[in-house]
């Protein structure tokens, strides 16, 4: 993930740096209330279900994402709440670095260069076919692009650092991320299913949610709805994808530019650490400190906890920001191209990770 | 057509930001400051 968004219109004129920061109280607020009412939820229905009542049993997670759902997809999200949702961000990243804490570094190591090989096939695979998709269907060529890089790489925020790269233009960009936002959401649902009905262990299925999953957000999500280790190589897994960003939107971007669309990119290395997500060096840092024997136990166990209350308000912004209409409304063929693209990808790590865990590889 | 949340610009460095917070968090943990984070 980077920091890079979609730029605003040079005519737009931003507010001082002291009013757009108190702009984001009342949506951060709204966030940790609809991950605070998740949890408090999930003890609620612990307390009835000791006493003979019935409650569904739903953890916290689901709480608050279904919460975050209903409020904004029955009702609409005021206004003023918005720049505060786009926080979610931050604690997602501040709950990643903090769970490295729970990471053997040599474990980091392991499993991340397994996971880099896997990546690899992934990417490949996935640009092809879905660039394949595209021209099958004849979508905006740079809409494909945006597709292909958001489904296999690392979601919106692979969007939103390709946009300006490739120039592409703003309603192919809002389409591409509405797209994988919806199917973001429908992995949620249905990846939990698949790992139950193939009896898939923690570590196998968190990797696939991982390597399958576009968005950090939905990857660690629908990892922690399948158990906490899940949720944990779920996000190793996704780490490793995302490092990959640099090298797949500068591939793009050189291609555009042969193409005459869109600029030269004339100093390659500083474009790749631009757009290199930084929170994993933080993550690479807690994860050693964790294993050098810097933390006791209890401290570690202490920064554990500490990453599941700041993904509460994290799980609360994927509900929030996620709008089921967008499946019909931004035309059926992104979503098909979408739809059968993320499938393939799906079936093919999901190949991937159980013929590394068939034969013992990752052991 | 309305821009999705996600596209908003965040005022600060969410990177940085994460990081710095998770630093400052494992050295108040270390320091004994914080003592104990239940969940």
């Amino acid at each position: 993930m980077s920091a890079q968004t979609i730029p605003l219109p040079s005519a737009a004129r931003q507010p001082p740096r002291s009013q757009q920061l108190l702009a984001l109280i009342p949506g951060t607020l709204l966030l940790f209330a609809i991950g605070l009412a998740g949890k408090a939820l999930e003890t609620f229905g612990i307390f009835l279900r000791a006493h003979h009542h019935y409650f569904p049993r739903i953890e916290y997670v689901l709480w608050a994402i279904i919460l975050g759902l209903v409020i904004s997809n029955v009702f609409s999200v005021p206004a003023i709440f918005r720049p505060g949702i786009a926080t979610y961000e931050l604690w997602l990243k501040l709950g990643i670095v903090l769970v490295a804490a729970k990471f053997v570094f040599a474990d980091v190591l392991h499993i991340g260069g397994m996971s880099l090989v896997l990546v690899a096939i992934e990417l490949t695979m996935s640009l092809t076919v879905m660039t394949i998709l595209g021209k099958i269907f004849r979508l905006p060529p740079k809409l494909t692009s945006l597709l292909a890089i958001g489904s296999s790489i690392c979601g919106v925020t692979a969007i939103m650092a390709a946009q300006p790269a490739i120039e592409s233009d703003e309603q192919d960009t809002t389409t591409a991320i509405a797209a994988i936002l919806a199917l973001g959401a429908l992995a949620l649902f249905t990846f939990p299913l698949i790992g139950h009905f193939l009896h898939m262990g923690q570590q196998p299925y968190g990797i696939w949610a991982g390597l399958a999953v576009d968005n950090t957000a939905e990857a660690t999500v629908t990892g922690a709805l399948y158990g906490d280790l899940a949720g944990r190589m779920a996000i190793l897994a996704k780490t490793a994808r995302s490092a990959f960003i640099g090298f797949v939107v500068l591939g793009y971007a050189v291609y555009w530019a042969s193409q005459g669309q869109a600029s030269r990119v004339e100093r390659k290395a500083l474009f790749l650490w631009q757009k290199f997500p930084k929170f994993i060096l933080g993550f690479i840092a807690l994860s050693i400190l964790a294993s050098i024997g810097f933390f006791s136990t209890g401290q570690l166990t202490s920064l554990g906890n500490l990453s599941k209350w700041a993904f509460l308000p994290a799980f609360a912004g994927v509900g929030l920001r996620t709008r089921l209409r967008d499946l019909v409304t931004q035309g059926w063929r992104p979503i098909l191209v979408g739809v059968l693209g993320e499938i393939f990808i799906a079936l093919l790590t999901l190949g991937m990770v159980l013929a590394v865990y068939h034969h013992g590889a990752a052991q | 057509m309305e821009s999705p949340t996600p596209t908003r610009k965040l005022a600060f460095n969410a990177d940085a930001a994460a990081i710095l917070i998770a630093l400052t968090f494992a050295a108040l943990i270390r320091l004994n400051v914080i003592h104990r984070i239940s969940w």
